[in-house]
C-alpha cells in the first residue's frame, strides 16, 4: 500500500473542498479573507476529518512515525542531560560491543581479499603439522592435478639496514602461482609469476602496497630501484594490489620475494634441498568441479611417490619408515592462516562475553532511568490517554524514544570503537610482534553494532513503555503524581534490575580482580633472574663472513669490547635468553635415574659464556661458573639448575657428578661443575624445569646467530649507542637487534596485560554503572517517599530510624544482587580458569574481597539519598500536598 | 473522543452512505459537491459535516461501490470526482428499498390505523 501518496490524495481532496467553498462564498460577495474563513468554519476540524478518513483505509503501522521521532527529539531537548547520560551510557556498552566484535571480525570471520577465497583450502601434512619442507613442496606441485593453482609460502622477517642496528621488515617467500592462484593483481609494475620461481632465479621483488606508499611515497620509480634484504639486492619488479597483505592473518607482508631467492641470502645454508627443514605453508584453490573430499583422496593417492622421493637419508630405518607412510589433509583456508587468531581466539570469546555483560548492566540502567522517567510523566501519559491517545499508540511513542536514544548511542559508540579497537590492537602488539589487522568497517561489524543497538533499545525500553502506560487515566490524574501509600517499600522492577545488575557486575568485577591477581602474581614472582639494568642485542653475524672456525672467537671479541663500555658491570653472550619464544633442548642419561617417559629424560639447553650468570643475575648455588678452563678440547662440563639436580641426582650436592647426552654430539660425558638457582626459561608461567647451561666454547653446532647481554650501572637503553660502535669496530656487518630484558619479560606476558587490563577497565565500568543504578533508584525512592517520610517524622519517628529504613531498603537490593552474584561468579569463571596464575578460578578470598568492594561502594551510593531523606523537614514534606 | 465520533457515524452510516449513492444517480461528483447536493435536495434540512462525508466516500470507495478520479470543475478547479461503478447501482436499489421497508414500518408504529377507541377505556 502507498501510504504516502494516499496521504497527500487526501490532502488535496480536501483542500480542494475548501478553495470550493471560498469560491462559492466569494461568488456570493464575500471579500476574499471572509470567505476563506468561512469555508474552514464550514469544515471543521480538518484533522480529526483525515484522522477519521484515515481510520476507514485500516491502520498504517508507521503513520505519524515523523512527529513520534520529533516528540522524542522534543522531550530530549527539554532534558538534555536525561538525554547525555543515556547515550553517553549506551554508548559505552555499544562501544565495547563494536571494538571487541570487529577485533573478532578481523581476526576470526573475515575473509581474505583475493578472488573467490572460500575456495581455498590449506594443504597439511598428515599428523595436521602446517609446514612442508621444500622439497615435497616441489615433489607435490608437480605431481597434483586436482589443484587449478597450488602454492607455497613462509613468513620471515628481513633486515633492511646493511650492518649496524637492524632495520626488520615482514617478507614472505613465495612460489611462482601465489599471485595467480589468489587472484591479486598489481598495483604497480608486475607481480611474481611462475617463471620467476625456478631454481637459481635472480632475486626479485614484489612490495606490499602498504609498504610502498610508507617506504617509498607510492613513488612509481621504486620499480626501477633494488631492496636490501639481509644485506643482498632484490630487484622491485612492482606492487601487489592494495589492501592484499599476504595470508597470514595479524601480519602485513611488506615484501614478497620468490622461494628460489632462498640461496641468494643463506647460500650454503639454504633450506631448498633440505629434507629436513620445515618450513613452507601450502595453499590451494582447487579446479572447478573438485570439491574438498575428492581433493583430499587424490593427494592421499599422490603422498606415497611424494614421501618416497624425499626420504631424508640422515634418520634412522625406522624414523624413514615413518616419514613415508605420511600423508596429506586439506583445511579451508578462506580466512587465511593465523597463529595470531589461535592464540587470542580464546581471549576475545571471554571480552566478547564480558561486553555482552556490560551491555546488559547499561541497559539495565538505562531502563532504571527510564522507569523513574515514566513515574515522573504518569500525569503526561494520564492526560494523553484521556484525550484518547490508544495504548500502543503511546507504547510506540515511548518506543520510538527509546529507538532515538540506541541510535545516538550506537553513533557515538561506534566512535568509541573506531578508537578502542586501534587501543586493544595496540595492546595485542609488542615491539617483537606487530599486530597488523584491517579494523575497517565491514557490513557484517554494522551489522552487528544495528543488531546490537536494536536489541538494547528493545531490552531498555519495552517493560518501561509497557508499566508506565498502565495506568488508570482518573486515578492517576486524581493522586496528583504521589499518594502516602506509594512508597510502601514493595520490591518494584526499579530494584529488581539493580540487583540484578549488582550480581552481574558482581561477575565481571571478580572475573577482573582474577586476572589483576594473575598478572600481579606473574610480574611480582622471582623469575630466577634479575630483569632491570640488562640490555640484550641479538645478533646476525652471516653478512659479517666469520669463517665456522673463527665464530667462537669473534663472540669473544665482542664479549670483551662489549665489557669495556663504560658503564658496563658485566657482559655475556648465550644461544638462549629468557622467556623469549623457542628453545633447545637434549635426552640426557643420569646412572640411577630411570626414565618413566622419553620427555622425563629431557633437558632445556643454554650455551653461554663466561659470565652469563652475573649478567643474568642468576645465583650460582654451589660450584663455578664457567671459564677460560672449559675450551672445546677439554673435558665437557655443564652448570645444572635446582630442578635438573633434584629430578636427576635426587640432591642439590651434585658437584662432580656427570651424566651422558647425546647432543651436541653423540654419547658425551658431562661433569657438572656448578649449581644454578632455577630461573624461567620460555615463560614466567611455566613450572621449573630442569636446565643445562653448557659453555658456548663446547658448541660444536655454533650459528652465526647469538645473543649478548649486558648488565648496565644505569638505565640499559643508554647503552645501544655505544654497542652500535663497538660492534662496527669489529665488522660494520653485524647486524643489531637490542631490547631489554625488562621489555622481553613484559613482552611475553602481552596476553596476561591484554586481559588484565581489559577486565579491569570493564569490571571498573561495571561497578561504576551498577554504583550510578543504584544511587538513581535509592534517591527516586526516596523522592517519592518524601510524603511518608514527612509523616513519619512528624509522628515521632527520629532521623536513625528514617535512615536504617532507607538503608534498609539498600542492603536488601545490594544483599539480594550480591548473593546472586556469587553463586553467578563461582559457575562461570571456570571459564577463565586457563588464563590464571597462582589464584584459582573460586578463590575465595578474590570472591570476599570484591563482595566487599561492592557492598562498601553500594553504601556509600545509597548512603547519599538515605541521609538526604532523612534531613528532610517534615513541615516542608507535608505542606508540598 | 475518538469514539464517540465514531459512535454517531454508524447511527448515520447506512442513510448516509445511501443519500450519497442517490446523489452520485445523476453523473459524477466531488465530496463538496455531493455535500451541497444533499442539503440542497432535502430542502437545507441536512447538513452533511465533512467529518462524516469523506470517511463515507473513503469507505464507499474500498467496498467497490464508487470509484474516484482528479478532474477539472467548470470553474477550473482540481478535484476528485467520485462515480457509481455498477456494483455501486445494485446496492443502491437493494438499500433503497430496505429503506423503503424500515420506513413503512417506522411509519406504521407511528401512525398506527385508527382502532376502536372503546378499547382504551
Amino acid at each position: 500500500m502507498n501510504w504516502k501518496r494516499r496521504e497527500r490524495d487526501l490532502d488535496s481532496e480536501l483542500r480542494a473542498h475548501l478553495e470550493m467553498a471560498a469560491t462559492d462564498a466569494r461568488a456570493r460577495g464575500e471579500s476574499a479573507d471572509a470567505a476563506r474563513l468561512a469555508a474552514l468554519r464550514e469544515f471543521g476540524n480538518r484533522d480529526l476529518v483525515k484522522e477519521t478518513t484515515r481510520d476507514i483505509w485500516g491502520r498504517n503501522p508507521f503513520h505519524g512515525m515523523g512527529s513520534d521521532i520529533r516528540a522524542g527529539l522534543r522531550t530530549f531537548r527539554k532534558n538534555p542531560s536525561f538525554a547525555a547520560i543515556v547515550t553517553l551510557t549506551l554508548a559505552l556498552g555499544i562501544g565495547a560491543n563494536t571494538a571487541i566484535f570487529s577485533l573478532v571480525d578481523a581476526v576470526m570471520l573475515r575473509s581474505l581479499p583475493v578472488s573467490h577465497p572460500e575456495q581455498l583450502v590449506q594443504v597439511t601434512m598428515g599428523a595436521g603439522a602446517d609446514e612442508m619442507t621444500n622439497p615435497i613442496w616441489e615433489q607435490l606441485r608437480d605431481r597434483q592435478d586436482v589443484f587449478s593453482g597450488l602454492l607455497a609460502y613462509n613468513a620471515p622477517r628481513f633486515n633492511l639496514a646493511q650492518g649496524g642496528e637492524a632495520h626488520y621488515v615482514r617478507g614472505s617467500w613465495v612460489s611462482g602461482q601465489y599471485f595467480s592462484t589468489l587472484g591479486v593483481s598489481p598495483a604497480a609494475g608486475r607481480t611474481l609469476v611462475a617463471a620467476d620461481d625456478v631454481r637459481g632465479c635472480a632475486a626479485t621483488a614484489v612490495l606490499g602496497y602498504d609498504f610502498w606508499q610508507r617506504q617509498y611515497g607510492g613513488a612509481p620509480g621504486a620499480l626501477s630501484q633494488s631492496i636490501s634484504l639481509d644485506g643482498h639486492p632484490f630487484q622491485i619488479l612492482g606492487v601487489a594490489a592494495r589492501g592484499f597483505t599476504g595470508i597470514d592473518v595479524g601480519n602485513s607482508v611488506d615484501v614478497f620475494v620468490p622461494v628460489c631467492a632462498e640461496p641468494v641470502m643463506h647460500g650454503t645454508a639454504s633450506q631448498l634441498d633440505q629434507r629436513l627443514s620445515w618450513w613452507l605453508k601450502v595453499v590451494g584453490r582447487p579446479k572447478p568441479g573438485v570439491d574438498a573430499q575428492r581433493a583430499v583422496a587424490r593427494l592421499k593417492i599422490l603422498a606415497p611417490a611424494v614421501f618416497a622421493a624425499t626420504i631424508p637419508a640422515s634418520l634412522l630405518p625406522d624414523r624413514q619408515r615413518e616419514y613415508a607412510a605420511d600423508t596429506f589433509e586439506i583445511k579451508p583456508a578462506a580466512g587465511g592462516i593465523s597463529e595470531l587468531r589461535v592464540q587470542v581466539q580464546q581471549s576475545l570469546k571471554i571480552l566478547m562475553a564480558v561486553v555482552c555483560l556490560l551491555l546488559m548492566i547499561a541497559c539495565a540502567n538505562v531502563a532504571n532511568l527510564l522507569l523513574a522517567r515514566a513515574a515522573n510523566r504518569q500525569k503526561e501519559i494520564a492526560v494523553r490517554m484521556a484525550v484518547g491517545a490508544g495504548r500502543w499508540r503511546l507504547i510506540r511513542q515511548l518506543l520510538v524514544e527509546s529507538a532515538l536514544l540506541a541510535a545516538a548511542g550506537a553513533a557515538l559508540g561506534i566512535l568509541f570503537a573506531q578508537w578502542g579497537s586501534r587501543l586493544l590492537v595496540g595492546l595485542l602488539s609488542s615491539a617483537g610482534q606487530q599486530v597488523f589487522l584491517d579494523l575497517t568497517m565491514d557490513a557484517r561489524v554494522l551489522g552487528f553494532t544495528v543488531g546490537v543497538s536494536a536489541l538494547a533499545a528493545i531490552l531498555f525500553g519495552l517493560a518501561p513503555a509497557w508499566r508506565a502506560t498502565r495506568v488508570e487515566p482518573q486515578a492517576a490524574m486524581k493522586a496528583n503524581g504521589r499518594g502516602v501509600a506509594e512508597g510502601q517499600s514493595r520490591f518494584g522492577a526499579g530494584k529488581a534490575l539493580v540487583s540484578a545488575q549488582v550480581a552481574v557486575s558482581l561477575v565481571l568485577v571478580v572475573g577482573a580482580a582474577l586476572m589483576l591477581t594473575t598478572f600481579w602474581n606473574l610480574l611480582a614472582l622471582n623469575p630466577g633472574f634479575e630483569r632491570d639494568h640488562v640490555l640484550i642485542i641479538r645478533t646476525d653475524l652471516r653478512n659479517a663472513r666469520f669463517p665456522v672456525s673463527r665464530l667462537e672467537q669473534s663472540f669473544d671479541e665482542m664479549r670483551a669490547r662489549l665489557t669495556a663500555i663504560p658503564g658496563v658491570r658485566s657482559a655475556s653472550f648465550s644461544s638462549q635468553t629468557p622467556v623469549n619464544t623457542g628453545g633447545q633442548n637434549a635426552m640426557i642419561q643420569v646412572d640411577g635415574f630411570q626414565p618413566k617417559q622419553r620427555r622425563d629424560s629431557m633437558v632445556m639447553l643454554n650455551f653461554t659464556s663466561p659470565g652469563f650468570f652475573a649478567t643474568l643475575g642468576t645465583p650460582l648455588l654451589a660450584g663455578r661458573d664457567f671459564d677460560a678452563r672449559d675450551a672445546s678440547g677439554s673435558g665437557r662440563v655443564a652448570v645444572i639448575n635446582e630442578t635438573a639436580a633434584r629430578k636427576y641426582f635426587s640432591s642439590l650436592d651434585v658437584l662432580g657428578r656427570s651424566f651422558r647426552m647425546g647432543f651436541p654430539a653423540a654419547n658425551q660425558l658431562v661433569q657438572v661443575v656448578g649449581l644454578a638457582k632455577d630461573a624461567k626459561y620460555r615463560s614466567l608461567r611455566e613450572d621449573p624445569r630442569p636446565i643445562a647451561y653448557l659453555p658456548s666454547a663446547q658448541d660444536s653446532d655454533i650459528h652465526p646467530f647469538i645473543n649478548f647481554e649486558l648488565r648496565a650501572a644505569g638505565p640499559a637503553a643508554n647503552l645501544a649507542p655505544a654497542v652500535k660502535e663497538a660492534m662496527a669496530q669489529v665488522n660494520p656487518q653485524i647486524a643489531l637487534e637490542f631490547r631489554t630484558l625488562e621489555a622481553q619479560v613484559a613482552e611475553s606476558l602481552a596476553r596476561e596485560r591484554l586481559m588484565a587490563t581489559l577486565s579491569g577497565f570493564f569490571g571498573g565500568l561495571a561497578l561504576l554503572l551498577a554504583t550510578v543504578g543504584l544511587y538513581g533508584v535509592i534517591s527516586h525512592n526516596m523522592a517519592r517517599r518524601r510524603n511518608e517520610i514527612g509523616i513519619r517524622m512528624a509522628l515521632g519517628a527520629d532521623r536513625s530510624r528514617v535512615l536504617l529504613m532507607a538503608l534498609g531498603d539498600v542492603a536488601m537490593v545490594v544483599g539480594l544482587g550480591l548473593a546472586a552474584g556469587l553463586g553467578a561468579s563461582l559457575a562461570v569463571t571456570k571459564y577463565v580458569a586457563s588464563f590464571l596464575y597462582g589464584v584459582t578460578a573460586t578463590d575465595t578470598r578474590t570472591l570476599v574481597s570484591a563482595a566487599v568492594l561492592f557492598a562498601a561502594v553500594a553504601a556509600i551510593a545509597g548512603y547519599l539519598p538515605a541521609r538526604r531523606a532523612s534531613l528532610v523537614d517534615p513541615m516542608v514534606a507535608l505542606r508540598e500536598e | 473522543m475518538k469514539s464517540r465520533y465514531q459512535n454517531r457515524i454508524e447511527l448515520l452510516q447506512g442513510t448516509l452512505d445511501m443519500l450519497i449513492l442517490q446523489t452520485l444517480q445523476w453523473g459524477p461528483q466531488h465530496g463538496y459537491g455531493i455535500g451541497n447536493a444533499i442539503r440542497a435536495n432535502s430542502g437545507e434540512l441536512l447538513k452533511v459535516e465533512t467529518g462524516s462525508l469523506y470517511p463515507a466516500l473513503h469507505r464507499l470507495e474500498k467496498q467497490g461501490w464508487v470509484k474516484s478520479e482528479w478532474k477539472l470543475t467548470e470553474t477550473g478547479q482540481r478535484a476528485k470526482y467520485y462515480r457509481l461503478t455498477p456494483a455501486g447501482k445494485k446496492q443502491l436499489l437493494t438499500e433503497h428499498s430496505r429503506w423503503t421497508q424500515l420506513t413503512q414500518a417506522i411509519a406504521g408504529i407511528m401512525s398506527p390505523a385508527p382502532t376502536n377507541p372503546l378499547d382504551e377505556m
